[in-house]
């Protein structure tokens, strides 16, 4: 550890620890696995949206020579289960009823895979076709079709939440504007498909899975089958991509244990593209109507936000997606009076869930764009608009989160200089515009998925015996966003020790300790939290000791980068690994071990806990467009993003991280949509006409930070979360930056350029009528 | 090209596939990909399937030089060819330098779509040594990446060019 | 994912190509660069039996120029090939650069000419920017071959005149008094995405004159259409913005798109208009840059 403010390890762009293995193609992922005796499995789907199961015959599937096992609900538990406690309304296979195209039916385990394709189409199922509802306003009307019994009207969620008096607010506002958007259902699309290897041997199961989460996985299986948490096992290989759509168990996890229960042999599933896309728990389509009340001077005084969100069949995420939607929105400006209300329905079409952002970058999109207009109709900046309501630091919400460190204020006058803001506005010729937004994001979630005391986070380091490396074990989980690299990070500098020295054993529940895994943002914080108090544990250990073999008082120690040495006279050192060594024979394993929880939480309302956390990141985004009038097709740029993520452990990763989650809300903001036909099935369901952007559609990004000058307190060295930060305004920036350079707003995501189009065209209508 | 039938009919055809500089004869049938005799026959899993469709990328592999999607090559077709992939670069324990200045430029995240994306890095600095960076987005348009928003992956072929002029830019 | 098990022979000629395909019927087609058919196979929206691999046929693999004859591109040149043809480049960049904004590049290093054509789907590239420039194209088949302009190719989504037993050999763009023309791909995002609008032009001028123009659209009709009404418009007039702009017109007004998830039939007849007019001022301006 060194001096306050100064840092050995953690701050320097290290090369990241898996990446000589991934550019070789050496890193397997959970698909290259081979084992021995291995079968392959698949899942048979509904080709119905709504649709009763009259009769499944297996017979013929059974028959075909090197198929060994098919099975349906009969030979599953019939237990329900989803991520959501709250709200258990899945079954490993359905009973009844089939809910979406694309619900889980039946599963083959056969010798290879061209024989588990030819076997699902031997699999005979009569089905009774019922009507079904696609749309959530229509599934909330009286009379439509019911898809779960227990859930009346097709009602999965609802949330009223009142804070202050937001009537009182409206009436003594000076103005008052009520805008409404839609947001459109949007898919993960990790380019790793999802896939399960399941092994089932002398009653205990083991799970390789492309999982964000080992530790969900292991309690919801063992959950099901009725397993002793330490009887399963789960494990990360390397892992491409999840962004929220691998956090819970799907049906390859589920019905690969019944096969491998079933068949004594080790079973891979895996789904295909068009499979993954079926499957969704995506980002949920919003209709989101805000209004806000607003001073002379532009000060909020109060905000309604009134939303409905289409769910899909199922629960998976949904319920605390749908609190994230509304919960986050008072973070960015400071008012007192503050309604939500939110719907979230069920349709019989893929489940939705926890996409990058959850659930809050379309209310994003709606509120900065709601702001940019109030900001016209009082004829203000809407920057300055911005500047008037920006939450400052060590305040607390309407709905009680509790904001320590806060840089939005910083943020946005950077982003204004690094964009030429001032200049632009008033300079740039009609077609190219320049439009803002700000966001603000949970730097892990300040309660787990279900009700646990169990710490967030924990880690153990050992010292190898001869203290030339260490191992870190962490139940963390590196999805690509590089927490193993930025924890041995925290790890040698919480030591004293070097980072080219770690080794890394992660997301394996039998040799790693807990952890929830990658989520909201979390494992910086919180299992750095865990990683910096083992490596503490170490340092003081190896201070103890040196001071033995240095006849020195402990205080009088430095431990840095490997070397320990006399701080009133530096020329009296010696090494780490001889102390470590030392250690060893002296007393054994030297070991530390570390873990996080937060402290309690949130106020005591109904949903208080979702959009907790012990710190929170903020970011201003600005981008540059250039639309042309008559295709309507939109260029971006330029965008400059300016976060407030505390102090930055890896600044290339960090970077990365801000590309990323830009990318992905460009994606969503220009090109990217799930589209149904009117029988429920997905008619885009490939990387051919779901539109990710490629390198040529990319706009060119600056990346910068700000920093407070006390550090953010609640995080290990004053961390705090990116990886979803810069999702969060970009669906907003893109159409306040579209309206500055045409004039035209565009109330439905994605803002394709056909939609710019048609409103460049209704608004030359209307001037040509006046 | 030689083919035998087995008692149900099925016919199955004897290929030479040179990968990474060495001969491999197996028995396929008409219907095989070249993605899974890599993968599946040779334990070449460093080339990804992630769609299938030739939509990715993920499954790029040089064919005779030339970047293809080998989810859309059929074995057969690839008889006597030569394919490099993501394992046949660089020389024993060195890497290639597309290689390193992916992971001095941070060009990767989870790593899925790196393979693909690293060897049409490597076509086109190939036949065009110093690329702009416009040239860089094309040959890498047709691999897509979840993670990265391809800043870096253009930085890192960028850097290569510049390498290859000798000195910096 | 799945692909379905066909048999798999290898044509030694286009002549054995063309009597396996007669004998065989239509359970059998042809296989080149496969970039259609086996996504096709995998999707099921294709079903066969047999596929006749014609890529070892190095005659179909030539471009060149003949004096008296023209451009000739063989029907299995990749979609690169034909973007690097310092043959093509040398007249037609126009063409080279409708190979360019195909799919993208591992598609278009096995992707060939013919199969565009072939496959005969409505967004295809190549045919609209041939059939302005007056290609014609070669069919063979076992009994003889014969060559009809590409114009008269197509007949409908996926359908053209081709026999069950014939190949496309090749395409020959003939000399010709063009002297500028141009394709322009509407598509929705820079790399890897279908037309929702392509639009081709050629035009002869001299001075500011239009001797005589072509103008041919892809992705708004069940096949690619010329639109002689704003042809005749153009030709032998002194070309203005405002004439363009009528060409335009008459050019989204005679296009016959339809509604899916690309974009509506509304937006792509303005969309024919506005590039229609765009592409012939570059054509006019450019030549066949």
């Amino acid at each position: 550890m060194m001096t306050e403010g100064k840092f050995s390890v953690i701050g320097k762009s290290k090369p990241r620890i898996d990446g000589r293995v991934k550019v070789t193609g050496q890193a397997k992922y959970t698909g290259d696995l081979k084992l021995s005796n291995m079968l392959v499995g698949k899942i048979l789907t509904s080709p119905y949206a709504h649709a009763r199961i009259l009769n499944i015959d297996t017979s013929a599937a059974e028959k075909l020579p090197g198929v060994k096992a098919v099975i349906t609900h009969k030979d599953v538990p019939s237990l329900k289960y989803g991520i959501s406690p709250a709200r258990w309304d899945e079954n490993i296979f359905c009973i009844d009823k089939v809910l979406f195209v694309g619900d889980k039916v039946a599963a083959v385990a056969a010798i290879d895979e061209e024989t588990v394709y030819k076997a699902l189409a031997l699999i005979k199922v009569d089905y009774e076709i019922l009507p079904a509802v696609f749309d959530p306003i229509e599934a909330l009307q009286e009379g439509a079709p019911l898809l779960h019994e227990e859930y009346a009207g097709n009602v999965n969620t609802e949330i009223h939440q009142n804070f202050g008096d937001v009537e009182k607010a409206f009436a003594e506002a000076y103005y008052v504007r009520n805008d409404t958007f839609v947001g459109q259902r949007t898919y993960q699309c990790p380019i790793e498909p999802h896939s399960a290897i399941s092994v089932w041997e002398g009653g205990k199961l083991t799970v390789y899975s492309s999982t964000q989460s080992p530790h969900y996985f292991q309690y919801y299986i063992a959950r099901q089958f009725d397993l002793k948490m330490g009887d399963v096992r789960v494990i990360k290989p390397h892992m491409g991509g999840g962004f929220g759509g691998k956090l819970e168990p799907t049906g390859l996890e589920f019905a690969g244990a019944a096969l491998a229960m079933r068949t004594g042999r080790p079973v891979k599933m895996f789904y295909d593209r068009h499979e993954m896309f079926a499957h969704n728990r995506g980002r949920h389509k919003q209709f989101m109507k805000v209004t806000t009340g607003v001073d002379k001077n532009g000060k909020i005084l109060g905000v309604h936000a009134d939303f409905i969100m289409d769910g899909g069949a199922y629960t998976s995420l949904g319920v605390a997606t749908a609190y994230y939607a509304g919960a986050m929105l008072p973070l960015t400006y400071e008012y007192e009076n503050y309604k939500f209300d939110m719907i979230r329905a069920y349709t019989n079409l893929p489940a939705c869930g926890a996409q990058r952002g959850h659930g809050h970058p379309q209310p994003r999109y709606a509120y900065e764009s709601h702001l940019d207009m109030i900001a016209k109709d009082l004829g203000m900046d809407p920057l300055e608009l911005r500047l008037i309501n920006t939450r400052k630091r060590n305040t607390v919400t309407p709905n009680d989160f509790r904001v320590n460190s806060c840089e939005l204020e910083a943020c946005l006058i950077k982003a204004k200089e690094i964009s030429g803001w001032e200049e632009k506005r008033k300079n740039l010729p009609s077609g190219k515009g320049i439009g803002l937004a700000v966001g603000s994001f949970v730097s892990g979630a300040g309660y787990p998925i279900y009700r646990t005391d169990l710490p967030q986070a924990s880690a153990m380091i050992k010292v190898n015996e001869d203290g030339t490396s260490a191992t870190l074990y962490t139940g963390a989980v590196d999805i690509g966003q590089g927490s193993d690299t930025v924890l041995c990070q925290m790890a040698a500098e919480a030591m004293g020790f070097t980072y080219e020295q770690m080794k890394i054993v992660s997301a394996d529940t039998e040799t790693t300790p807990h952890d929830f895994g990658a989520y909201a943002s979390r494992q910086t914080l919180m299992s750095g939290a865990a990683v910096k108090q083992a490596g503490e544990e170490v340092n003081k250990q190896v201070i103890e000791m040196a001071s033995i073999m240095l006849r020195t008082d402990y205080r009088d120690l430095e431990c840095c980068e490997g070397v320990i040495w006399r701080k009133t006279d530096p020329s009296v050192t010696i090494t780490f690994a001889a102390v470590a060594r030392e250690f060893f024979v002296r007393k054994g394993p030297l070991v530390g071990k570390g873990s996080y929880t937060p402290p309690k939480l949130g106020g005591k309302f109904k949903g208080a806990p979702v959009g907790t956390s012990p710190a929170y990141s903020f970011c201003a985004q600005i981008s540059q467009v250039d639309i042309d009038e008559e295709t309507g097709e939109i260029k971006v740029e330029h965008v400059w993003d300016v976060h407030d993520c505390g102090t930055v452990i890896n600044p290339a990763l960090l970077h990365g991280q801000v590309h990323g989650a830009l990318f992905m809300g460009v994606g969503e903001a220009v090109w990217e949509e799930v589209v149904f036909d009117d029988k429920g099935k997905i008619l885009n369901a490939n990387l051919g006409e779901y539109r990710l952007p490629t390198a040529l559609d990319m706009p060119g990004i600056t990346s910068e930070l700000v920093f407070s000058a006390e550090p953010e307190p609640a995080g290990p060295w004053g961390v705090k979360e990116v990886g979803e930060g810069s999702t969060i305004p970009t669906m907003g920036c893109y159409s306040n930056a579209i309206y500055d350079a045409m004039g035209v707003r565009v109330y439905s995501l994605p803002l394709s350029y056909e939609k710019v189009w048609r409103a460049l065209k209704e608004k030359r209508e209307q001037e040509q009528q006046k | 090209m030689q083919a035998i039938q087995d008692k149900e009919g099925v016919k199955r055809y004897l290929i030479t596939l040179y990968v990474n500089g060495d001969p491999y004869t197996k028995v396929v049938k008409a219907n095989t990909l070249l993605v899974n005799v890599l993968r599946d026959e040779l334990d070449l899993t460093g080339t990804k399937k992630g769609c299938e469709l030739g939509d990715c990328g993920s499954c790029t592999v040089l064919l005779d030089g030339k970047p293809v999607n080998s989810c859309l090559v059929l074995a057969v077709e690839a008889d006597g060819r030569e394919v490099l992939t993501i394992e046949g670069l660089g020389e024993n324990e060195k890497l290639d330098p597309i290689q390193e200045a992916f992971i001095a430029n941070a060009a990767l995240q989870c790593g899925y779509c790196t393979a693909g994306m690293i060897m049409s890095a490597k076509a086109l600095l190939n036949s065009n040594p110093n690329p702009t960076e416009q040239e860089a987005r094309e040959a890498i348009a047709g691999n897509l990446c979840r993670c990265t928003g391809y800043v870096n992956i253009v930085k890192a072929i960028l850097s290569c060019g510049r390498q290859s002029k000798g000195g910096d830019e | 994912m799945y692909l379905p098990d066909f048999d798999y022979i290898i044509a030694a000629s286009v002549a054995e190509a063309s009597r396996m395909l007669g004998s065989l019927g239509p359970e059998a087609r042809v296989i080149a660069g496969g970039t259609d058919v086996l996504p096709m196979l995998k999707q099921g929206t294709l079903v066969t039996k047999t596929l006749i691999s014609i890529t070892r046929l190095s005659e179909l693999k030539n471009i060149s120029f003949e004096k008296g004859k023209g451009h000739i591109i063989g029907a299995l040149v990749t979609h690169n090939e034909v973007m690097k043809s310092p043959v093509l480049q040398d007249k037609y960049m126009s063409v080279c650069e409708t190979a360019h904004r195909m799919a993208n590049n591992q598609i278009r290093n096995i992707g060939t000419i013919g199969g565009n054509i072939t496959n005969a789907v409505p967004s295809a590239d190549f045919p609209p920017i041939l059939i302005t420039l007056g290609a014609m194209v070669t069919l063979q088949n076992s009994s003889g071959s014969r060559t009809l302009p590409l114009e008269e190719f197509f007949t409908g989504p996926r359908r053209s005149v081709i026999k069950q037993d014939e190949i496309l050999t090749e395409i020959v763009i003939p000399e010709n008094g063009f002297t500028g023309s141009t394709y322009h791909k509407f598509g929705l995002r820079r790399s890897g995405a279908l037309a929702v609008v392509g639009v081709a032009v050629a035009v002869a001028m001299e001075g500011n004159i239009c001797k005589d123009a072509r103008i041919a659209l892809g992705a708004v009709a069940p096949t690619p259409i010329r639109v002689k009404e704003a042809e005749a418009l153009l030709k032998g007039k002194e070309v203005s913005d405002a004439l363009l702009e009528e060409a335009g017109k008459l050019a989204a007004a005679a296009s016959n798109p339809i509604t899916d998830i690309r974009g509506s039939d509304e937006y792509r007849r303005d969309m024919v208009r506005v590039f229609t007019r765009r592409c012939l001022h570059k054509a006019i301006a450019n030549g066949h840059a």
